[in-house]
């Protein structure tokens, strides 16, 4: 008897797998869009860039601070080195944005705001990761909120071609506003007209 | 971006259509002159205020060198404003918080839509990292899309608002409704720039303090009120001079009076 059922049993299991495999498979493909979106970022970009043979190369980006003088953001430049992608420049102009001011401009970041990750969509979306310090270190009010965000929104639309808009995440995460003013939940395009001539 | 988040965005779209193809309508004839959407000739229902204390709870929001905490204030002229409309005119007033507590953003405008307000306005103290700042300023909602992405959006809207309905299906539904809330307050963009030009007048003549003027910000808290909104930022409470003047029960009162002559002269506009 179980001489007979032999034959089929291999192909049940064959069969039982393939179904497990076919279910793996689709999960595969839905889900982990988040991972779609981050190697779309890493792949779209790169390669226009040189890989960074020369690491003395360098390139000057301008920074927004405030001043003790007017309600405006000012640019300040800065040298960055250069690539390999522009999510890395990005990354490292936001880090010099932290360091704050070399003239007597002043941060609209607390000085303990990491900068964890940028990512940047092929649509021209980059998506800044803080670390909770961002939100932890300074009590916000409206206007120290606006700075803060329109900081880093024009600080990389403006140095960054690719990037169209850009949206702030916290430890990773989507985070309704900074302190209680400024929506977090959309994109940002760029505004200049905060921006002093 | 999670796979939820996406989404969410993609609903967002179609749903802010769907909303505009619903509140537009009573909102934008109005431009040509027409009583607002929430005038009531049939006085059954009393109007409503719906003002908001800023912050609240684990949430102090801003605080001075001196040690004011933004939440104590924002409560103590909301209180003053409430007890002011109760007095002289014939509207109910609700108060998103009466007392020290959490209240979610969120929230805060759905009491507004629940309540189905008249008007939403929300009292901040400000406060910047430039030593210098100062003065009163009155926000209303900017919604972040570009001129372009507006023009395109009402075009789109023109053409296919009676198609989208079969586009929301029963499982996004609950997106619908957040995003409902969401983006309700573009209808109504109008009329809050409106109510936030006669606030700041009577800030500007009775505090005495910088005119910084009325501005658009994208405030959370904004975002989802079905009626007319603002945001008042009173004073700096990280300017040492102007955060013993909002401690001072004096100046609260006048800054609850100021908003109590802006709003009078904004419903003259839409009895």
């Amino acid at each position: 008897m179980a001489d007979k059922k032999n034959p089929w049993k291999p192909a049940l299991i064959l069969g039982v797998l393939l179904v497990v495999l076919a279910v793996l498979v689709i999960i595969f493909f839905t889900g982990g869009e988040r991972e779609k979106v981050r190697r779309l970022a890493e792949a779209g970009l790169p390669k226009a860039q040189p890989p960074a043979g020369e690491p003395a190369v360098r390139k000057t980006v301008t920074l927004f601070f405030l001043s003790d003088d007017d309600d405006l953001l000012h640019g300040e430049t800065r040298e960055i080195a250069v690539g390999p992608s522009a999510a890395d420049e990005a990354e490292r102009a936001l880090a010099e944005l932290v360091k704050g001011s070399a003239r007597s401009l002043i941060s609209p970041l607390p000085a303990e705001t990491r900068v964890r990750q940028v990512f940047i969509t092929k649509d021209g979306i980059a998506y800044v990761d803080f670390g909770r310090e961002i939100v932890d270190k300074f009590s916000y009010g409206s206007s120290s909120e606006l700075s803060a965000v329109y900081a880093v929104v024009n600080t990389l639309a403006f140095n960054f071609k690719s990037v169209k808009k850009v949206a702030i995440l916290v430890e990773g995460a989507e985070k309704e506003t900074l302190g209680g003013h400024v929506d977090l939940t959309r994109p940002f395009p760029p505004d200049y007209s905060i921006v002093a001539k | 971006m999670t796979d939820k988040e996406r989404k969410v965005g993609r609903g967002r779209l179609l749903v802010s259509l769907l909303l505009l193809a619903g509140l537009a309508r009573p909102a934008f004839p109005q431009t040509a002159g027409n009583p607002g959407p929430r005038s009531r000739s049939d006085a059954r229902k009393p109007r409503t205020v719906v003002i908001d204390p800023g912050h609240g709870g684990i949430e102090p929001g801003a605080r001075g060198k001196l040690g004011t905490v933004e939440k104590d204030i924002t409560l103590a002229i909301a209180l003053k404003l409430k007890a002011m409309i109760e007095k002289n005119m014939a509207f109910q007033v609700v108060l998103t918080r009466d007392k020290d507590m959490d209240v979610p953003l969120e929230n805060r405008a759905a009491i507004a839509n629940n309540q189905k307000a008249d008007v939403f306005i929300s009292i901040h103290t400000n406060s910047s990292r430039q030593k210098s700042a100062e003065g009163s300023e009155t926000f209303f909602l900017s919604t972040g899309a570009t001129p372009d992405e507006e023009t395109r959006r009402l075009a789109y809207l023109e053409n296919n608002s009676s198609r989208i309905e079969d586009h929301v299906d029963k499982t996004s539904e609950e997106d619908v409704k957040m995003i409902l809330w969401d983006m309700a307050q573009t209808a109504y963009i109008r009329q809050s720039s409106q109510l936030a030009e006669m606030i700041q007048a009577e800030l500007n003549s009775l505090l005495g303090t910088r005119n910084r003027g009325i501005k658009q910000a994208p405030f959370k808290v904004l975002t989802g009120a079905a009626c007319p909104a603002v945001l008042i930022e009173a004073a700096f409470i990280s300017n040492p001079e102007e955060e013993k003047k909002l401690a001072s029960d004096a100046f609260q009162t006048s800054v609850a009076e100021a908003i109590y002559r802006g709003l009078t002269k904004y419903l003259q506009l839409y009895p």
